[in-house]
C-alpha cells in the first residue's frame, strides 16, 4: 500500500521536474539555439542589403570563410589581426590584473598582517566592475581628448607645449583600453581569488608557520598550487571576455578602431557587418570562427568547472 | 500542469505587454514636450493623428516648430538619429522596410535626407510622387534641388527647404593683416584659384596664422567638382582626380603647418573660429555659421565674450561648390498626405516663412524670389559678417550648382576617406595603409561594391 | 638576543603593514579618481571646461543637471526609464526561472537529469555573440526591432544564474522540508513559491542585483535592436555622445550625462556593497 503510493507520487513528481525546467529549455531553444543554428546556416550564404535592396540569400558554399581568411596584399588577414588586437589589449590589462589581484588576495587573507578596513577597500576596488563600460569609455575619451582636461593640465604644467593626440597613436590607445579593463576587473578577480584562498585548509598555513616558512615560501608552496584550479578558471573566463572585447574600444575610437585598425576587435567587425549592410553571410562566418575559438576555451573552462564540482 | 502553464504564459504576456506598453505610450509626451500639439479629441478626419518625421539633427525641427503651424488634432513626433557612420540611414531604412506592417501612428510620414544619400531613397518605392499629393509649384525653387529629389524617371519625391551654395568665410582681421584688405572682392581676387589660394596660405602661415583649421575644411570644394562618381556603373570604387587633388593639397597643408589634423566638426577646429582663434578661413554654406562656428557666433560665446561676431567676410573662394542641403522626402504609406504636402509647400513657397528663415536664422532658402529680394536689398546684411550681404553672394553661387555624379554610397565614401586619410596626416599610418583601411571599411559597409586590391 | 629578534619581527610586521596599507590605499585612489574627476567635471560650465584645468568645484552642477535632463536630442530620462524597465524585469525573470530550473534539477529524480545538468554547464560558457547574428536576423524578419521585451524574455534561460542557484540549493535546502510540505498536501508549484523561494532569498537577491547591473550596462545587442529614440537605453545614448553631431555640445552637460548613466547603479551599490561582495565570493567556484 505504502509502496504503491510512493510509486504513484514519484511518477507525478517526474512530470513536475519537466514542467519546472521547461521554460528554461524553451527559451534557450527559441532565443539561443535556433539563432545559433541560423548563424551557422547563414555563413554559407550570400545575404546582405545594398541600400534598400535585399541581395540573396544565395548559397555560396565556403566563400564567406575564404573571404574572411584571405590575406590582403600585405599578407594580413584582418580577422586574425583584429583577434590579435583584442588579445594584445587583453594581456596588457590581464597581467597586472592577476598579479595585483593575487597580491591583494594574499594581503587581505593574511592572518599575520590582519589588515583593518578591508570592507571599505573591497567595496572600492570592486566598484569599477559595476560601472557601465560605455559610460566609463566616454568619460575616459572626454578626459583624454585633445581639448580635454588631461591635455589642458599637461600643457598648463609645461610637460608638453601643445595638446597630445592620445587617441591617434597605437600605444596610448591600447594602453588606455587595457588600463580600463584592468581597473574594471582587478577588484572582481581579487574577491574571487580571496574566496579561493579562504577555501584552502587553514591548518596547512598554520603548520607551515610552525615550521618557520616565510611568506614567500608559503605563497609559492601552498597558496599558489592549491589556488591553481580557481586561478585557471578566472584566467580563462577573463580570456573569453577579452576575445569578446567590444564596448570600450567601440566607444573610445567611435567604432573606427583607430589608429590603423590596431584597436579594432572581432566583435567590432561583427558589429560593422550587422549594422549597415545586414551582411548575415559574413557575420555568420565570423561568428562561426569565433564559436570555434571560444568553444575550445569553453571546453577548458567546462573541464575545470566540472572537476571542481565533482570534488 | 495546465494551470501552471497558463500562469506562466500569463506572466510572460503581462510582462511583455508591460514592457512594450510602457515603451510606446509616453515617448511623445516626455520626449518632445515642445513639439506636441494638443490632440483634439472631437475632430474626426480621415488622416492620421500622428505626423512622424525622421531627421538626423535638430536644425529643421527648430525651424519647423517656430514657423510651421501644425493643423489642430495632429501630433508631430520626431525621431532623431545622428548622421555619422550612416547610423541615421540604418535606422531610417529599418523604419521604411517595416512601413507596411507598422501601425498608422508609427508610420513614417516624412523624412529628411542629405545630398550624399538622397538618391537611395528617391530611386526606391519608399518615397512617393509629391506632385500627386498636391505640391505643384516649383517656379521659385532652384532647379538642382528638384533634380536631386527626383527619381530616374523625373518623378519628384520631395523638396529641399534650403539651397546650399557655399563660399569661403574668411576672417577680416587676418585678411587685413596679411593681404592689407578685408574687402570681399579684393580677397576673392587674391584666392581666385588654387594656385593663388596656396600663395595666400604661405603668407598667412608666415604671419603665424592657420590657413584653415581642419585638413578637411575644403574637402567638399573638391568632391563637389568631380568628373566621375565614387562608384562606377559596374560597382568599382574609383578615386576621381579632384579627390586626388584634395588629398595632395591636404597633405601639403598639414606638412607645411597651414592647417590642423582635426576634423571639420571637432572642437579643436571650431575653437579656431573664436575670438583668439587663428584660422583665416572656413568653407561652407549658410548653415555653416550655426553648425560649425559655434565658438564664433554661438550664444554661449557671446555671453562669455569669446565670440568673433562681425570679424568675418564671405567670398566665393577658389572654386564654386555646394555642401549638403536638407531635403524633405515624402514616405510611401504616409497617412497624413494633406499635411505632408502642406509642409513641403510651406517651406518652398510661403514667402513669410522663407523671409523669416533668412532674416532670423541666417539661412539661404529654396525660394529664389525671396532670396533675390534680400540679395538686392542694400539695407540687408548679416551681423556675423560685419553687415555684409551674404545672400547676394549665395544667390550668385546658386546659379552654378550642378547635382551630378551622386551614388547611394557617397556618405560612406566621403566620411570614410576623410577618416582614413586623417590617420595618414597624423602620422599613424602610411598612405597605402590609409587607403587600404578606407577600402576595407567601405567593403564592410557596402558588400556590393568592388574595392581595389581587396 | 631574543628581544632583538622579536623587535626585528615586530618592525618587519609594522613595515609590511605600512607597505600593504599604502598599496591598498593607492589602488583605492586609482578606482575613485576617475569617479571623483567625473563629479568635478560635471560641476563645471562649458567655458570653465574650456579654460585652464582646475580641481575646484565649478558650481554649475545643478545647471548642468537641468540642461542634461531636459536636453532635446538625448532624452536621458526616457533612456533611464527604458533601461530600468529592461533591467528590472530581466532581473526578476532571470532569477525566478533560474531558481525554478535549479529546483527542478535539484529536487527531482528524472530521466536525463544528468544530461540536463551537464548540458547547462556546457552552454554556460558559450558567448552570447555567437547567436547574435541569427537573433538579429530573426528580430528583423519578424519586425521585432524596437521591442523592449525582446531584450527581457531570453533571460529566462541564464545558465550562469542557474548554476549559482543550484549550488545554493545544495547547501541550504533540506529535502525533508519538501517531503514534509508534500505530506501537508501542498502541490509542487506552491511548495516552490511558498517554501523554497523564501529560503533562497539571499541567492535570489544577489543574482537579481547582478542581472540588473549587467542588463543596465548592456550595449551590444540593444544597440543593434533599438533604433528609435523613444526605446533607446542609456548605454546607446551615451555611445551617441561620441558622434560628431554632438561634438559642439556643452561639455559640462556631456559629463553630466555620463554621471547620470552610472549613478543608479552606484546608489544601489552604496547600500548593498557588502551583500554584493558576499555574492561574488560565494558565486566563485568553491575550491
Amino acid at each position: 500500500m505504502k509502496k504503491a503510493i510512493k510509486h504513484r507520487k514519484s511518477v507525478s513528481y517526474t512530470k513536475w521536474a519537466y514542467i519546472f525546467i521547461a521554460p528554461f529549455f524553451i527559451s534557450y531553444t527559441v532565443f539561443t539555439l535556433v539563432p545559433q543554428f541560423l548563424t551557422i546556416y547563414n555563413s554559407f550564404f550570400e545575404n546582405y542589403r545594398n541600400g534598400l535592396q535585399q541581395i540573396g540569400p544565395n548559397f555560396v558554399g565556403l566563400q564567406n570563410y575564404v573571404q574572411l581568411l584571405t590575406p590582403d596584399k600585405t599578407g594580413t588577414v584582418d580577422f586574425l589581426k583584429y583577434f590579435g588586437n583584442a588579445m594584445a589589449m587583453w594581456i596588457v590589462g590581464a597581467v597586472p590584473q592577476f598579479i595585483i589581484a593575487l597580491l591583494l588576495a594574499v594581503l587581505f587573507t593574511s592572518a599575520r598582517l590582519n589588515l583593518k578596513g578591508q570592507g571599505i577597500a573591497k567595496t572600492i576596488i570592486y566598484m569599477p566592475n559595476l560601472i557601465m563600460a560605455s559610460a566609463f569609455s566616454m568619460l575616459i575619451f572626454a578626459l583624454f581628448s585633445n581639448v580635454g582636461p588631461i591635455n589642458k593640465l599637461l600643457v598648463a604644467s609645461g610637460v608638453i607645449d601643445q595638446a597630445f593626440d592620445f587617441l591617434s597613436f597605437k600605444i596610448p590607445v591600447r594602453t588606455i583600453i587595457a588600463f580600463m579593463n584592468f581597473i574594471m576587473w582587478f577588484g572582481n578577480t581579487t574577491i574571487v581569488l580571496m574566496a579561493g584562498i579562504m577555501g584552502i585548509d587553514q591548518s596547512l598555513f598554520e603548520s607551515a608557520n610552525m615550521d618557520g616558512a616565510n611568506a614567500i615560501h608559503v605563497f609559492f608552496d601552498i597558496t599558489l598550487p592549491l589556488l591553481m584550479p580557481i586561478l585557471t578558471y578566472a584566467m580563462i573566463t577573463s580570456l573569453i571576455g577579452g576575445i569578446q572585447m567590444f564596448d570600450v574600444p567601440q566607444v573610445i575610437t567611435n567604432g573606427k578602431g583607430t589608429p590603423n585598425m590596431t584597436s579594432q576587435t572581432v566583435i567590432m567587425m561583427l558589429n560593422n557587418y550587422l549594422s549597415t549592410s545586414k551582411n548575415y553571410g559574413m557575420a555568420g562566418a565570423l561568428s562561426v570562427m569565433l564559436f570555434i575559438i571560444t568553444g575550445i576555451l569553453s571546453f577548458l573552462v567546462f573541464r575545470t568547472l566540472s572537476k571542481q564540482y565533482k570534488k | 500542469m495546465k494551470k501552471f502553464l497558463c500562469a506562466l504564459l500569463a506572466l510572460i504576456m503581462v510582462l511583455s505587454l508591460a514592457a512594450c506598453g510602457s515603451g510606446s505610450n509616453e515617448p511623445a509626451s516626455t520626449a518632445e514636450p515642445a513639439s506636441t500639439a494638443e490632440p483634439a479629441s472631437t475632430e474626426e478626419s480621415s488622416e492620421g493623428k500622428v505626423f512622424h518625421i525622421y531627421a538626423w539633427n535638430e536644425e529643421f525641427k527648430g525651424f519647423f516648430e517656430k514657423y510651421y503651424t501644425v493643423p489642430e488634432g495632429i501630433e508631430v513626433v520626431w525621431t532623431i538619429v545622428p548622421n555619422e557612420g550612416t547610423q541615421y540611414q540604418d535606422a531610417l531604412d529599418l523604419a521604411l522596410l517595416n512601413q507596411e506592417s507598422a501601425s498608422d501612428d508609427d508610420k513614417v510620414d516624412m523624412f529628411l535626407a542629405e545630398a550624399d544619400y538622397i538618391l537611395k531613397y528617391t530611386n526606391s518605392e519608399y518615397t512617393q510622387d509629391i506632385k500627386a499629393l498636391g505640391v505643384t509649384n516649383f517656379s521659385n525653387t532652384y532647379k538642382y534641388t528638384v533634380e536631386a529629389a527626383s527619381d530616374a524617371n523625373g518623378v519628384v519625391k520631395g523638396v529641399s527647404f534650403q539651397c546650399c551654395p557655399a563660399g569661403m568665410i574668411y576672417r577680416r582681421s587676418i585678411a587685413l593683416d596679411v593681404l592689407g584688405t578685408d574687402d570681399p572682392a579684393e580677397v576673392q581676387a587674391a584666392v581666385a584659384d588654387w594656385a593663388k589660394y596656396n600663395e595666400v596660405a604661405e603668407k598667412v602661415h608666415a604671419k603665424g596664422y592657420l590657413m584653415t583649421a581642419s585638413y578637411a575644411e575644403y574637402y567638399r570644394v573638391f568632391s563637389n567638382n568631380t568628373s566621375s562618381p565614387w562608384v562606377d556603373a559596374s560597382g568599382n570604387v574609383q578615386i576621381d582626380p579632384a579627390i586626388q587633388a584634395w588629398m595632395d593639397q591636404a597633405e601639403k597643408f598639414v606638412n607645411n603647418g597651414y592647417t590642423l589634423t582635426s576634423g571639420v566638426w571637432d572642437a579643436e577646429t571650431t575653437e579656431q573660429a573664436a575670438k583668439d582663434g587663428k584660422a583665416f578661413c572656413f568653407f561652407g554654406p549658410a548653415w555653416y555659421y550655426n553648425f560649425c562656428m559655434g565658438p564664433a557666433f554661438g550664444e554661449d560665446a557671446v555671453k562669455a565674450g569669446t565670440d568673433s561676431v562681425g570679424d568675418w567676410g564671405l567670398c566665393e573662394g577658389p572654386q564654386a561648390f555646394f555642401w549638403g542641403g536638407t531635403w524633405l522626402l515624402a514616405a510611401t504609406g504616409s497617412d497624413n498626405p494633406t499635411m505632408l504636402a502642406d509642409v513641403m509647400d510651406t517651406f518652398i513657397n510661403d514667402e513669410e516663412v522663407c523671409t523669416n528663415l533668412i532674416k532670423n536664422e541666417a539661412q539661404f532658402t529654396n525660394n529664389q524670389a525671396v532670396n533675390n529680394k534680400f540679395a538686392a536689398d542694400p539695407e540687408f546684411g548679416n551681423p556675423y559678417l560685419g553687415g555684409q550681404n551674404d545672400t547676394a553672394i549665395f544667390a550668385e553661387g546658386a546659379k552654378n550648382i550642378k547635382f551630378q555624379n551622386q551614388t547611394i554610397y557617397d556618405q560612406g565614401c566621403n566620411e570614410g576617406l576623410q577618416n582614413a586619410f586623417a590617420e595618414y596626416l597624423k602620422g599613424a599610418v602610411s598612405k597605402d595603409e590609409a587607403m587600404s583601411n578606407f577600402y576595407k571599411a567601405l567593403k564592410e559597409k557596402y558588400p556590393a561594391i568592388t574595392v581595389p586590391e581587396a | 638576543m631574543k628581544t632583538t629578534r622579536n623587535e626585528k619581527a615586530k618592525l618587519s610586521l609594522v613595515l609590511s603593514r605600512v607597505l600593504a596599507y599604502g598599496f591598498i590605499v593607492f589602488l583605492c585612489f586609482l578606482c575613485l579618481f576617475c569617479f571623483i574627476l567625473l563629479v568635478l567635471m560635471a560641476s563645471k560650465s562649458n567655458s570653465q571646461l574650456q579654460g585652464a584645468f582646475s580641481l575646484r568645484w565649478g558650481g554649475n552642477f545643478l545647471t548642468n543637471l537641468k540642461n542634461a535632463w531636459n536636453d532635446a536630442s538625448i532624452n536621458i530620462p526616457r533612456g533611464m526609464v527604458n533601461s530600468f524597465i529592461v533591467a528590472m524585469t530581466s532581473a526578476v525573470i532571470t532569477t525566478y526561472f533560474s531558481a525554478l530550473t535549479a529546483y527542478g534539477v535539484h529536487v527531482y529524480n528524472f530521466k536525463g537529469k544528468n544530461f540536463v545538468f551537464t548540458f547547462i554547464m556546457a552552454i554556460m560558457v558559450i558567448p552570447s555573440q555567437v547567436s547574435a547574428v541569427g537573433f538579429i536576423q530573426l528580430a528583423y524578419k519578424f519586425g521585432l526591432t524596437n521591442k523592449l521585451w525582446l531584450l527581457i524574455v531570453p533571460g529566462i534561460a541564464a545558465p550562469v544564474v542557474f548554476f549559482y542557484m543550484k549550488q545554493y540549493l545544495e547547501s541550504v535546502l533540506p529535502l525533508d522540508m519538501v517531503e514534509a510540505a508534500r505530506m501537508d498536501g501542498s502541490n509542487e508549484f506552491r511548495i516552490f513559491n511558498e517554501i523554497v523561494l523564501p529560503i533562497m532569498k539571499p541567492a535570489v537577491a544577489v543574482q537579481m542585483i547582478f542581472s540588473f547591473v549587467s542588463s543596465w550596462n548592456n550595449f551590444f545587442m540593444p544597440a543593434l535592436l533599438l533604433t528609435k529614440e523613444q526605446y533607446k537605453t542609456v548605454p546607446i545614448m551615451i555611445a551617441q555622445l561620441r558622434s560628431a553631431d554632438y561634438s559642439k555640445f556643452d561639455m559640462g552637460k556631456v559629463f553630466m550625462f555620463i554621471l547620470l548613466a552610472i549613478l543608479p547603479v552606484m546608489i544601489v551599490y552604496m547600500f548593498l556593497s557588502r551583500f554584493i561582495i558576499k555574492g561574488v565570493t560565494s558565486g566563485s567556484v568553491k575550491g
